[in-house]
């Protein structure tokens, strides 16, 4: 069990390295100036040759690609010191770089940035499961009725249209054209100022995201339940005289709730990762939003700094279903 | 359904398909015709593929359309057409006014581009982009898969390897990390443009072919073991050859189906990036229509519903005639 975990962990580092080395590769020999953005900024757009050559010298765009990445993942770890224009900044462990545009670590920014990801992702991911697996089991318990029918047939409708499509609208409706005096302020604001506002700006998102991500779950869940409703365990307890509802909820659904653990698991990495597209339609300031800015400002340390964070926690969660899966299947065995 | 199941019937009758000495009238039907036939049947697939064959009609023959109508996606002087606040007068159509035919889709606010025109060159390149991808990525799943499942050993290896790696990167933070670089490099080029579509087409299709590579690998691996291909290679047949005489033609079936599902995800993949702002900014799409229309979603949701409503209907049509062509190609499933 511990030399599995062991090894899932050294192989996702291996590629953790790999698409940190290939994000940094990217911005190293993609655009034709790296520099070019660090030196608008600071010469507000009157950015010459001779001003851009010192700052390629100072960003280190003249050295060896594989020195200089060294000194970035080393700067993770252990922090360095910066200098540009003469003016040092000291950047602590975890350290990604200054940010081009305001000259201070990006890590600092990130840290402000990851509750409001963190909110949407957590009350989104909760919805999934609050929606989605009930709705499951009621259909698999009326499986074949009308109802059931219109669920399956009416989600693979919703399922089938493209999320940021659903969201917009759900915005623009709520928050512009009726303007709903509570929901209708979708917003950021931290839990630890205003647990009231943070509650409503975040609801409507958590309700997109949740109503869009639950068909899912409902389609998974209905069918393991359908599977597990019909094994023979099921018969038994029946046959014993147990009441439908602890069949259904203990005997059956415990069974069921395997397969939605992975999928679970993985969907919730995927919105910590980023939410990009709720967090631009409803003004979340997180890290998504703040990736997209970055882009648009040409801000290559913020931009690899997020690819780098998404990637560990893609590759984290990953490994935090395998090992759970194991613990809740006792058939699986990890090696 | 019951005038085709009388049609089976008859076709199955063996007095009158087969009426005498008349051997000329049964018919050998590859599996691949009756699979259409099927899908013939199917009324929601039907309408679907009226749906779909429509606006690839419109996307090819968006110049003729234009001329037509008598509108170009070019404008000079927007102020003269436009009030104060930016939304179209009232003599120019919604949302003030009423239909005019000089601009059935009305124009845009701010830049008072004809609607109709812009809309329509949206819909060919969100058609045409998605169709390459489609394609490129097809291809590159075919290959990878064919040659992992059947070379096998370290070939097998290494290629599921990086269709592993790519499974873990994040598509949209990898197409956001992409595209400032492609912008800043090509920015000020000749091909620009064309610059702009072949990225967006490969970044498209390098993260689509991972499924079908895996999904082809598992059937080559089970049909390599089969009689008629080890006869092939006693025969002294070349690899290339049994690769693409006697495999290809056996997994038709998935790939027909997975590249079928492929469509409608990179058409809504490519209008999401245009609407993130980081899809193509040199050309007309459906993506950035959304995003200059959410601002005046209130004065005129007309707007906003032209890009919208061709992106739901285009994607759901796409996504409903894959799971037929699914369901037909399955000679399981009985509907």
């Amino acid at each position: 069990m511990y030399a599995y975990i062991l090894k899932r962990l050294i192989s996702g580092a291996v590629v953790l390295l790999l698409v940190s080395f290939s994000v940094f590769a990217l911005f190293w020999y993609g655009p034709s100036e790296p520099a070019r953005a660090m030196c608008d900024t600071k010469t507000s757009n009157r950015c010459t040759p001779e001003r851009l050559a010192v700052f390629t010298e100072e960003l280190g765009y003249d050295n060896n690609i594989f020195a200089e990445y060294g000194r970035y993942v080393g700067g993770i770890f252990v922090g360095r010191d910066i200098t540009i224009s003469s003016v040092t900044v000291q950047c602590d462990a975890p350290c990604f770089g200054l940010s081009y545009s305001t000259g201070k670590p990006v890590w600092n920014d990130m840290k402000k940035r990851l509750p409001a990801t963190v909110s949407v992702a957590v009350g989104g991911a909760f919805l999934y499961l609050l929606i989605g697996v009930p709705m499951g089991v009621a259909a698999a318990r009326r499986r074949g009725s009308l109802a059931d029918k219109a669920l399956v047939s009416s989600f693979l409708v919703i399922s089938s249209i493209p999320y940021y499509l659903f969201a917009l609208l759900a915005y623009l409706y709520v928050a512009v054209y009726w303007q709903v005096p509570w929901l209708g302020e979708p917003g950021y604001t931290p839990i630890t100022q205003n647990p009231v506002a943070w509650f409503g700006g975040l609801a409507l998102a958590w309700l997109c995201l949740g109503v869009f991500g639950c068909t899912q779950y409902t389609r998974y869940s209905r069918g393991s339940m359908v599977e597990a409703l019909s094994e023979d365990y099921i018969r038994t307890a029946k046959a014993k005289g147990l009441p439908t509802r602890t069949v259904v909820y203990k005997h059956a659904l415990r069974a069921a709730l395997v397969p939605i653990v992975t999928i679970f698991g993985i969907d919730f990495g995927t919105l910590l990762a980023g939410t990009i597209f709720t967090e631009k339609i409803f003004d979340i300031n997180g890290i998504g939003l703040w990736t997209l800015t970055a882009i648009r400002a040409m801000d290559l340390p913020i931009v690899s700094a997020t690819a780098i964070f998404s990637a560990s926690v893609l590759i984290l969660s990953n490994l935090a279903v395998d090992i759970v899966y194991s613990a809740l299947d006792p058939r699986v065995r990890l090696s | 359904m019951s005038a085709p199941v009388a049609e089976e019937t008859t076709e199955l009758d063996p007095q009158k398909s087969r009426p005498k000495g008349n051997a000329a009238q049964i018919s050998g039907k590859s599996p691949l015709r009756i699979a259409f036939g099927r899908l013939m049947r199917d009324k929601v697939a039907v309408v679907c593929m009226v749906v779909v064959v429509l606006f690839v009609l419109l996307a090819i023959f968006e110049g003729l359309l234009q001329k037509a109508f008598g509108v170009t996606a070019e404008t000079q002087f927007p102020t003269q057409f436009l009030n104060l606040n930016g939304v179209p007068k009232a003599e120019f159509g919604p949302p003030y006014g009423t239909f005019v035919w000089s601009h059935p889709f009305g124009i845009a606010p701010t830049t008072a581009v004809d609607n109709l025109a812009y809309w329509l060159e949206g819909a060919r390149n969100s058609l045409e982009i998605a169709t390459l991808s489609t394609i490129v990525a097809t291809v590159l799943g075919i290959v990878v898969g064919l040659l992992a499942g059947f070379m096998g050993g370290i070939v097998d290896r290494v290629l599921s390897f990086f269709t592993d790696f790519f499974l873990t990167l994040p598509f949209l933070l990898v197409a956001l990390t992409i595209a400032p670089i492609v912008n800043e490099r090509f920015r000020d080029g000749d091909h620009y443009e064309a610059a702009q579509v072949v990225l967006l087409v490969m970044v498209l299709s390098f993260f689509g072919w991972m499924g079908l590579a895996r999904l082809i690998r598992g059937e080559v691996l089970s049909l390599r073991e089969r009689e008629f291909v080890h006869a092939a290679r006693v025969m002294g047949m070349p690899t290339r050859r049994i690769l693409v005489k006697e495999l290809l033609p056996n997994i038709v079936a998935p790939i027909v189906v997975s590249t079928s599902l492929m469509l409608p995800a990179f058409v809504a993949a490519e209008s999401g990036l245009a609407y993130l702002g980081v899809g193509i900014r040199t050309r007309p799409s459906w993506g950035q229509m959304l995003d200059d229309a959410t601002g005046f979603f209130k004065e005129y949701p007309l707007y906003l519903y032209e890009p919208l409503l061709a992106i739901v209907v285009l994607v759901l049509a796409l996504n409903l005639l894959g799971d037929a062509v699914r369901d037909a190609l399955d000679p399981k499933t009985r509907r």
